[in-house]
């Protein structure tokens, strides 16, 4: 059984008798030591996702549907001071603004022992000998006497890693990262990269990645999903998922970023239009109205994720399209190469076996 | 292109809507704003239509001098005064002084608030230095005391009652109106038009005061109510309009507040009259604020 | 690019809309009214000097803090420069005021970075686009209007949003908006600060692509300002990265990517994440410690030694390094550029992330060009 298991859990946001359906039915499966991207644009529901597991919803949304079931409990069903428990000892966040998990007016090392005495069940002593190794264990200088620092004394890069030591301070084997580097600048966020992969290597634990950045999914994820409109269109080994994908949405994500090491473009080619407004439940292929490849199949029918290629299991790539790309635009678009060229120029990392 | 298209079509067919009519609209909804609105219309109507609406005039002895005077009854439906006259009619009339001193003090207060709080927070430095020290020095002195210092050095005419209320008010607009400037100067948008060459008085008055001014108004209506509330404590203490002949509410509560024992009607009609025409105001203010909070905005 | 560079020194001088020459703008940092202690200034830009070609877009590229926004601003003169000269077409601006500055103002506009903040809320498209025409007297009533129309059909908005108001449109839109308004009064100078870095990647492309037909169509100049390198790659003809408030090194787009000069320049290449797993797993990454140092008290000689995984003992403590130019329009300032370049000098090795365990499928990275 997975360390984590999320079933068709979804999620609605009712303001002003609107009602906005932000997550409609994802499902994934977490083990240890996984490391899972999920990849999309603003609005399309994937930062909800994990508050929703979480059980952190803003008071406007709530769960419509799912189970989230963590170590054979479902997290959905579970009284307050369960899911407090294990939100503090079993699964932990990192936020984009690490500001919002700390408080302003203490001390991080206040902050630190407080989380280890009541989590952990320490005294004084070992807590505040634990917090100091814990701040040293995320790269801080002088960790020993940055204890004594308000929040505000620490710099923006700083400051996420004192809001990654007090998400690890208990050992989750489940860290969700949400947005961890976009506010940080592109040295800050290499740093802070190169921090989760450490950390998910040596401690061993589950890392969900929630950004809306591929190239931030490509260097630390093994896994990803790509959500669009709330739902997961595209789910694949990343390595895979980069060389070979097959949902428009993806492909048109993929043309839309221009790459640093690759030969420079005349012009980008953007996904035109605008996301859907999610009003309303989707009932045909959402990505439609923007897509090259609709057919009257997608205007009509939802489509479902399905595998393809027959991989299952750890390998297994599925998506929710009617009409994946064909392989002769992917080359045409740059993203794969021909298979002759392949051949030639052995050791490219575009051709893997799927 | 079809989507552009669509989106074209979608963009004719609602209607604009800008963030005042948002507001607007959402006042519309909001119950609060509705009996707010109508409380205080009908204090404007008996204002503006005392002869017509009140049976008698304010002066008018339509019974007899009387230790106690008789309560409500059918045909005085808010009794009679030690002096024989209607306490209806003289409340209805009694609504024109109040709702003057309201909003007429309040407007002297805003208006001088907003020269300075503009000044203050536009051009910063030392002007605003010395103007908020200034205001600081003014929020140090309780209001109504400070109104009541006023009164006694000018005089008690009514005028000069609402501008001591009104002078009171200036502080708090003020220093609202610059905080708000302040956040807002520095906001692109400002930047953008000072960039496009927009000379600095256009800057302010299109630009910084409409997106600064929302709380100030909101605050005013609140203002109006206190207001009501001071001139009816200035005449309360015998500080009110000397005019025998203005029936003012505050005045016909201190003159009465010893009979409250025999004559309870002579103390508690005028005090509702005070009592709904300041909720009028505070569920406006209310309704209001509500409307304008970015906070709420979808 | 190359013809350009063939072409003479004097001759290049004309092709140059705006020149700068060792630019500073300090910021006082002294607090209070009657009472303020006076601290450091804030050296937001201390000495910058670039010029920038009629018709080709600079790249301005830097963290936040490395005065680039400074930069960009004082250029168009809503900061006072500290010292040091602004050319622009010829002219020096930088001590202009009232009327003469608000003649200038009609040849260079601004786009901003935040679609929702640069737009007056409570002004509608209309009169938010017809702004600079009504500020400088060019067009009033049925022109206006016309003019607006025209403006909106450029950056590809329908006519109907002139009537609408900016909470109405997407952040892609309201970038749009923002950018009619900048082209109402015909600039020749458009300073863009980070003007897609708050859209999403499918609208980014969208807004990057508009800019570059308004430039083919209009002939307009770019200063373009952002922190993302491939996005500023893939714009700029010439790109130059700052730290620090200072220019550490200038060179052609596609020269800066192949052959950085200086050891900022190539950490800030090697920690862009790459769209791609195979090149992201095999890349040797250069992962600078600490923070940037404050700009009220920058280190001394070359700024980036608190930093530098290349640092050599003394002389870059000691010595402030100049831009010198190495090849042909690329310059640096570092004093062991050559060194780093032919692999005398290696990084230090606790400043270097390999690929992670050795990946068994670790692939070649992509070639470049």
């Amino acid at each position: 059984m997975p360390l984590l298991e999320v079933r068709d859990l979804a999620v609605r946001f009712s303001t002003r008798g609107k009602t906005v359906y932000a997550v409609n039915g994802i499902s994934f499966d977490l083990d240890p030591g996984d490391t899972l991207g999920i990849v999309g644009e603003s609005g399309c529901g994937k930062s909800v996702s994990s508050l929703a597991m979480l059980g952190i919803l803003p008071p406007a949304g709530r769960v419509s549907g799912g189970q989230v079931t963590f170590d054979g409990e479902d997290l959905l069903t579970l009284p307050d001071e369960r899911l407090r428990h294990i939100r503090g000892n079993d699964i932990a966040m990192v936020f984009q603004d690490p500001m919002t998990s700390l408080n302003p007016v203490l001390t991080v090392g206040r902050q630190l022992t407080e989380a280890l005495r009541t989590h952990l069940d320490m005294d004084k002593k070992e807590a505040a000998a634990e917090a100091g190794s814990l701040l040293d264990r995320v790269g801080i200088p002088d960790a020993r006497q940055r204890l004594r620092d308000y929040p505000h004394q620490f710099s923006g890069g700083m400051r996420q890693r004192v809001g990654i030591a007090m998400a690890i301070s208990c050992q989750p084997k489940v860290l969700i990262a949400d947005e961890p580097t976009t506010a940080l600048d592109v040295t800050i966020q290499a740093q802070i990269l190169e921090l989760l992969r450490t950390l998910v290597r040596e401690e061993g634990m589950a890392l969900i990645l929630v950004t809306h950045d591929l190239g931030v999914v490509a260097g630390v994820c093994a896994r990803t999903h790509v959500m669009y409109a709330g739902r997961f269109v595209e789910t694949a080994p990343t390595a895979e998922l980069f060389a070979n994908p097959k949902h428009p949405y993806t492909v048109g994500l993929l043309k839309s970023v221009p790459r640093l090491d690759a030969v420079r473009k005349q012009r980008l080619d953007p996904i035109g239009g605008a996301p859907r407004d999610q009003t309303s439940e989707p009932t045909a292929c959402a990505f439609a109205p923007r897509c090259a490849y609709a057919t009257s199949e997608s205007w009509e029918q939802l489509p479902v994720l399905r595998e393809l290629d027959g991989a299952t299991g750890a390998a297994a790539h599925r998506v929710a399209c009617w009409n994946p790309v064909p392989e002769r635009d992917l080359v045409a678009a740059g993203i794969r190469r021909p298979p002759a060229e392949g051949q030639s120029s052995a050791g490219l990392g575009e051709e893997r076996p799927a | 292109m079809s989507i552009a298209e669509a989106e074209a079509s979608q963009l004719a067919v609602e209607q604009p809507s800008g963030l005042w009519s948002d507001a607007w609209r959402r006042v519309r909804r909001n119950p609060a704003a509705w009996v707010g609105a109508g409380l205080l219309l009908f204090f404007v109507i008996c204002a503006v239509f005392a002869p017509v609406i009140a049976p008698y005039g304010p002066q008018e002895s339509v019974g007899s001098l009387a230790a106690v005077p008789p309560g409500p009854s059918a045909e005085y439906p808010f009794g009679l005064d030690e002096q024989g006259r209607d306490v209806l009619s003289r409340i209805i009339y009694g609504a024109r002084l109040s709702l003057l001193v309201g909003v007429v003090s309040v407007a002297i207060g805003l208006s001088l608030g907003m020269v300075l709080g503009a000044i203050s927070g536009y051009f910063g430095g030392r002007v605003d230095g010395v103007i908020m020290r200034f205001m600081d020095l003014m929020l140090s002195i309780p209001g109504f005391l400070l109104a009541i210092g006023l009164v006694t050095l000018l005089g008690r005419g009514l005028f000069q009652i609402m501008f001591a209320i009104g002078i009171t008010t200036v502080p708090i607009f003020a220093r609202l109106l610059r905080g708000s400037i302040l956040a807002q100067r520095e906001a692109d948008y400002v930047l953008a038009a000072r960039s496009v060459g927009t000379p600095g008085l256009r800057l302010l008055t299109v630009h910084i005061l409409p997106n600064s001014i929302a709380p100030v108004i909101v605050q005013a209506t609140l203002a109006m109510a206190t207001a009501i509330i001071d001139v009816a404590g200035l005449s309360f203490l015998g500080l009110g309009p000397n005019d025998p002949g203005l029936p003012e509410w505050g005045k016909f509560l201190a003159e009465n507040a010893s009979r409250l024992q025999n004559s309870a009607h002579l103390v508690f009609f005028p005090g509702f009259a005070v009592v709904f025409s300041v909720l009028a105001f505070n569920l406006l203010g209310d309704a209001l604020r509500e409307a304008i909070d970015p906070k709420l905005r979808a | 690019m190359t013809d350009t560079q063939q072409v003479d020194a004097a001759a290049r001088q004309d092709t140059d809309l705006v020149r700068v020459d060792d630019l500073k703008v300090h910021f006082p940092s002294n607090d209070g009214l009657f009472f303020g202690r006076k601290g450091n200034d804030i050296r937001a830009v201390d000495g910058v000097s670039f010029t920038i070609r009629r018709g080709e877009t600079l790249g301005l590229v830097g963290e936040s803090g490395c005065g680039k926004t400074t930069v960009g601003r004082t250029l168009l003169r809503l900061y006072d420069p500290t010292a040091g000269r602004i050319l622009f077409d010829g002219e020096d601006i930088a001590s202009l005021s009232g009327r003469e500055l608000r003649r200038l103002r009609r040849r260079m506009q601004m786009v901003f970075q935040d679609p929702y903040s640069s737009l007056n809320p409570r002004q509608n498209v209309a009169n938010i686009v017809s702004e600079p025409l009504r500020v400088h007297g060019l067009a009033k009533g049925d022109e206006a209007d016309r003019r607006v129309h025209e403006l909106l059909d450029i950056v590809g908005l329908p006519a109907a949003a002139a009537n609408r108001y900016p909470h109405e449109f997407s952040g892609g839109q309201r970038q749009r908006i923002g950018l009619a308004r900048s082209l109402a009064v015909n600039p020749d100078l458009i300073v863009a600060d980070e003007p897609v870095s708050a859209l999403d990647v499918s609208i980014q492309a969208q807004v990057i692509n508009l800019l570059e037909d308004l430039q083919n169509d209009l002939g307009l100049t770019y200063l373009f300002i952002a922190h993302d390198l491939a996005v500023v790659r893939h714009i700029s003809d010439r790109i130059a990265v700052m730290y620090l408030g200072t220019i550490v090194e200038v060179a052609p787009a596609d020269e800066l990517y192949a052959r950085p000069l200086h050891p900022y320049t190539r950490a800030l290449l090697s920690a862009v994440p790459i769209p791609d797993p195979a090149v992201e797993v095999n890349r040797e990454r250069i992962i600078l410690t600490g923070d940037l140092p404050s700009p009220a008290n920058p280190p001394s000689g070359c700024r980036f030694h608190t930093r530098c995984p290349y640092r050599q003992p003394t002389r870059c403590d000691d010595e402030v390094p100049a831009l010198r130019e190495l090849a042909s329009g690329h310059t640096a300032s570092c004093h062991w550029a050559e060194n780093i370049e032919s692999g005398q000098i290696q990084p230090r090795q606790d400043a270097v992330a390999g690929p992670p365990g050795g990946h068994p499928d670790a692939a070649a990275p992509r070639p470049v060009g």
